[in-house]
């Protein structure tokens, strides 16, 4: 087991009135898994996977990550967790716009304290895996949206993590560079054994995957495997 | 890390180019500006500390108080038996030495200098460090007729700097009296308020035989045992006046109904250069007030404050752009402290940069800050330990204010937010909107202060003196009786362009009298029957001086108007005073008023005498305007041809008067810059922040296009936000300015009345500038087109 939440709840008063994010979630991920959250928009989808990166908080209920008890943990032995075992990617890539394409790919590995020099190489690795080596002094503004893309997954993988969330990360592409990421996907999973889950509207891109859950209102509608 | 923050430090500054040049430019004046002012008040802390003995050095002073203890005057001299009888009688005074300021016609080879020279005692280079380039201090006064010369002077009289030994002729008492150089003094520094011209002791002369207790001529230094305690001294000091001066006090009492106590004193040397209680007078140079230290130092905080405020707003006007970067940064495993330390750094960056800007800015202006500030300043040779951590501490100083606030807010974006669009800017930018109000307040403050300074120089250079002082020109002649300086006066009386010419005694004269048994202090003025016609001052009630009655030179005097005001006399004629010697003096006229001293003074009672056995020293002559250069040669020709033995000076009157106000004149240049480095600041933050408001109201300005709002009306409302900011700094600044600058006036006894012009006049200014700098950016945006702003999202 990778991952488990246990009844949890996550919600916002506006008006003197709860409303929902998410109502009493109920999952549990183990490692290897491909996972596709689907759902249509404002049913939760982006707030869980955020809880599960948890880069936000929940109101009620257990999350445990790889044996700790996250709802205990304080925000900077969160940052520490996750920064050591999850990879995000964005619909809009995300990139540092400042930067370049090694240098983006790079500023996980600072952050992580890594020598300089171990970080060369490790940039040199992932240059060299996704053929994006003559890229590497451009700057993400000169990259198609698929480049932009890759360079997203090259900076989510650099750190080594168990699990990369994914939210929509073809969404602003079109099907054939959507189609090669979700490949990349595919093979990260089954050769590499990462852990992957994503949001995703595209029922193509669910099919990558080896289970699908789907949100409606905040709760958890249906899981099929 | 540190140089992947500083790579995306440097590449932000370069994209946006606008902000960055806003902020350095602005932080870089600011910084050159703080640069001169740092330099200014060190220079000004620094005066008179390079000599070794400096610490245990003190001034002699005394203070008078009247019968309640109350204070009636401060000063900062002496007379010659103070040093001498405090030395003999405290154990604690190691030495003392005197400096008196006079005044001589040297002559060098047949030529006639007029030459300020120190009398001083032998020990003169034993308490002062002042190295000697030639010569051995201990030997340098030893002899009657030995006399140190300065490296400049050496170098005036003849034409060389090693020139021991020489001979040179000093006029004393009408007679050349020759002397020998004993030794050349290098150059005085710079911060000494002691600047050696020529130096010779004090016994060459036998005016300085003065056994009085109660007079005060020149100044006595007084070197204590580095273990002596002040305040014990000071107790000592007058217990042996009050000892050794007993009969002369009982005299001035009985006298001349003297009602005062007199204390003495001990000023600090290094105290003096800034003492407004006891200037550095009397033959001591530069003496200034810590005020102009205050005041510039208050000008350099508002500058750093308004620049520091620019980096602030636009910096946090921008961090919509950067929001995204710290999202990002957080995601892949930044902490919000690293994230802190990189907007420090990028702060701290820029400030760099304006830093070194402001250093070669500052640089650059200081010739002209120098001729602003009477000063001749430099790095070099101000430049110490002490200046570079005072340097370090601004840099320090400035990069924090500049960056502390940016970065905490900056790294507190939450990455859900921000990489999910969700960033709204719900706040009102209440503290961006404050600071903007502080910077404008701080500018319509300065700029209502130079405004006020302008008119009251105006007003005291263009103020009716009571007087005519157009092509009067005074020239000073050997100290001579009524009946010789007379006779000297009628030998440019028959010059070609010379139309009037009067005689006077040097200087003011103050003194104290009897008049109907009340003791009035008044100026006392010695004349003949040509000044007043001379200088076109009329006659109110009698008559003036005249050749014909004898007595006018006997007992007969003149009084002003103040003067028969203060004794409240309808008919002031025929009144009797007594004064000094008991004899009886009887008024024969009264004077209008006029100022015969500076404006900054009340014009005090006067008494004019005429002959007897006063002294008279100075011509008055009017000149004919369009003869003045034919007058000027043919009085200078005269002058050589009678008075050989003193040399030939002349100044024009209104050019003395003008010089009163030469300090006025200087601060208000200072104060205007100052007002126009803040107000530029301040219009390019605010220019800055104009731009960012566009920006963030594109899509605003788009739908409230689309709904029909004009370009004149949109235009009118971005403006109108701005300028509600600037009307409540007004409120705040008018109300403010208006106390200080009543403050500031109420130095002065003849000043300007404070009306409303002149502040709606500064608010005018204000708000102009605050338009032209919002209203193009503000019509731009108006004026783009909807579907660019609206399209997008």
């Amino acid at each position: 087991m990778l991952l488990s939440l246990q009844n949890i709840f996550k919600w916002v008063t506006i008006g003197g009135q709860r409303t929902f994010l998410l109502k009493d979630i109920n999952l549990t991920i183990n490692e290897g898994e491909f996972v596709s959250i689907m759902g249509p928009s404002g049913s939760g989808k982006s707030t869980l996977l955020n809880v599960i990166g948890m880069l936000d908080n929940f109101n009620e209920g257990q999350y445990h990550f790889m044996q700790e008890e996250v709802h205990k943990l304080k925000e900077k032995q969160l940052a520490q967790l996750y920064k050591q075992y999850m990879g995000f990617v964005f619909q809009a890539y995300h990139l540092i716009d400042e930067l370049t394409v090694y240098e983006n790919i790079e500023t996980p590995l600072i952050y992580k304290d890594i020598k300089p020099a171990e970080r060369k190489a490790m940039v040199a690795d992932m240059l060299d895996r996704f053929q994006i080596v003559g890229k590497k002094d451009l700057f993400p503004a000169q990259l198609s949206g698929g480049q932009q893309q890759l360079v997203g997954i090259a900076r989510a993988l650099i750190g080594k993590p168990r699990l990369i969330l994914a939210d929509e990360p073809t969404g602003n592409l079109n099907s054939k560079q959507g189609e090669e990421i979700m490949e990349l996907f595919k093979q990260l999973n089954q050769q590499e054994g990462v852990t992957i889950i994503q949001v995703t509207h595209s029922e193509r891109n669910a099919a990558y995957g080896t289970r699908v859950i789907e949100l409606l209102d905040a709760r958890i509608q249906h899981e099929s495997y | 890390m540190i140089r992947n923050f500083f790579v995306i430090a440097w590449r932000n500054i370069f994209r946006s180019k606008l902000h960055s040049i806003i902020n350095v430019a602005g932080l870089a004046l600011a910084i050159a500006c703080a640069i001169l002012i740092v330099l200014y008040t060190r220079d000004e802390a620094s005066y008179d500390r390079f000599h070794t003995k400096a610490d245990h050095i003190y001034r002699l002073t005394a203070d008078f108080t009247d019968a309640e203890g109350k204070i009636k005057g401060r000063n900062g001299v002496s007379g010659m038996v103070h040093g001498p009888a405090f030395t003999r009688n405290i154990p604690e005074i190691d030495s003392f030495v005197r400096i008196k300021s006079e005044f001589y016609s040297v002559r060098v080879k047949g030529e006639v200098f007029a030459q300020e020279a120190f009398m001083t005692d032998e020990n003169f280079f034993a308490v002062f460090d002042f190295p000697l380039l030639h010569g051995h201090p201990d030997a340098a006064l030893q002899d009657v007729h030995a006399l140190v010369l300065s490296e400049e002077v050496a170098e005036k009289f003849f034409g060389s700097k090693d020139v021991v030994g020489r001979t040179l002729e000093l006029n004393m008492q009408d007679s050349f009296v020759p002397f020998t150089v004993s030794a050349v003094a290098k150059k005085s520094p710079q911060n000494s308020s002691i600047k050696l011209a020529m130096v010779l002791p004090m016994k060459a002369s036998n005016e300085f035989n003065d056994d009085q207790w109660i007079n005060f001529w020149m100044n006595t230094f007084l070197v204590l045992r580095s273990d002596a305690n002040i305040d014990r001294v000071i107790a000592k000091m007058d217990q042996v006046y009050n000892r050794e001066a007993k009969t002369q006090i009982e005299e001035a009492k009985t006298k001349y109904d003297w009602k005062e106590t007199m204390h003495f004193g001990l000023q600090p040397l290094l105290d003096m250069h800034l003492s407004t209680d006891y200037g550095a007078n009397n033959g001591l140079r530069d003496a200034s007030n810590p005020m102009y230290s205050y005041m510039l130092s208050a000008i350099a905080i508002f500058i750093m404050l308004i620049a520091c405020i620019n980096f602030i707003n636009l910096s946090i006007g921008r961090s919509m752009r950067r929001a995204k970067e710290v999202g990002i940064r957080k995601v892949v495993g930044s902490s919000r402290k690293q994230l802190q330390w990189q907007f420090l750094g990028e702060s701290y960056l820029l400030t760099a940069i304006a830093f070194v800007a402001g250093l070669a800015l500052a640089q650059a202006l200081l010739p002209f800050f120098n001729s602003l500030a009477n000063k001749s300043l430099s790095f070099s040779y101000l430049l110490d330990a002490g200046l570079v951590f005072t340097l370090m501490v601004l840099f320090f100083i400035t990069g924090l204010l500049a960056g502390f606030y940016p970065a905490i807010v900056l790294s507190a974006f939450d990455p859900v937010t921000t990489l999910y669009n969700k960033i709204r800017f719900a706040g009102k930018g209440y503290l961006a909107k404050a600071l903007v109000v502080l910077q404008f307040a701080m500018a319509t403050l300065l700029i209502i202060g130079t405004m006020a300074m302008y008119a009251q120089f105006n007003f005291l250079t263009h103020y009716t003196l009571g007087y005519n002082d157009k092509h009067l020109i005074e020239v000073n002649i050997p100290n001579s009786d009524y009946n010789k300086a007379k006779r000297l006066a009628g030998y440019f009386a028959q010059l070609q362009g010379v139309e009037k010419i009067a005689i006077k005694n040097v200087g003011f004269n103050y003194t104290g009298g009897k008049v109907d048994g009340k003791t009035v202090d008044f100026a006392f003025d010695a004349i003949d029957e040509n000044y007043l016609p001379t200088l076109e001052i009329p006659i109110v009630t009698g008559r003036n001086f005249s050749r014909d009655y004898s007595g006018d030179t006997m007992s007969n005097v003149l009084v002003n108007e103040t003067f028969a005001k203060q004794m409240g006399w309808a008919d002031a004629i025929g009144k009797q005073i007594a004064f000094w010697n008991d004899k009886q003096l009887q008024v024969i006229g009264v004077v209008a008023d006029y100022h015969f001293s500076s404006l900054k003074e009340k014009i005090g009672p006067q008494l004019f005498v005429m002959g007897g056995d006063r002294n008279y020293g100075l011509l008055e002559l009017k000149i004919n305007p369009n003869q003045i250069p034919e007058a000027l040669r043919q009085i200078e020709q005269t002058y050589r041809r009678i008075i050989p033995t003193k040399a030939y000076a002349y100044e024009f009157r209104d050019q003395l008067n003008a010089n009163e106000y030469e300090q006025e004149s200087k601060w208000r240049m200072m104060l205007l810059f100052g007002a126009a480095v803040t107000i530029f600041i301040s219009c390019i933050g605010l220019f800055g922040l104009s731009v960012l408001n566009a920006e963030k109201r594109r899509k605003e300005v788009g739908i409230r296009k689309v709904l029909g709002a004009s370009v004149a009306q949109l235009t009118s409302r971005m403006t109108l936000e701005f300028l509600a900011l600037v009307a409540i700094a007004l409120c705040i600044a008018l109300p403010a300015s208006w106390w200080l600058v009543r403050m500031w006036l109420e130095n002065y006894p003849y000043r300007i009345g404070l009306h409303w012009p002149l502040f709606a006049a500064a608010a005018a200014v204000v708000i102009t500038l605050a338009i032209i700098t919002v209203v193009f950016k503000a019509a731009q945006s108006a004026m783009s087109n909807p579907v660019n702003s609206l399209r997008t999202e």
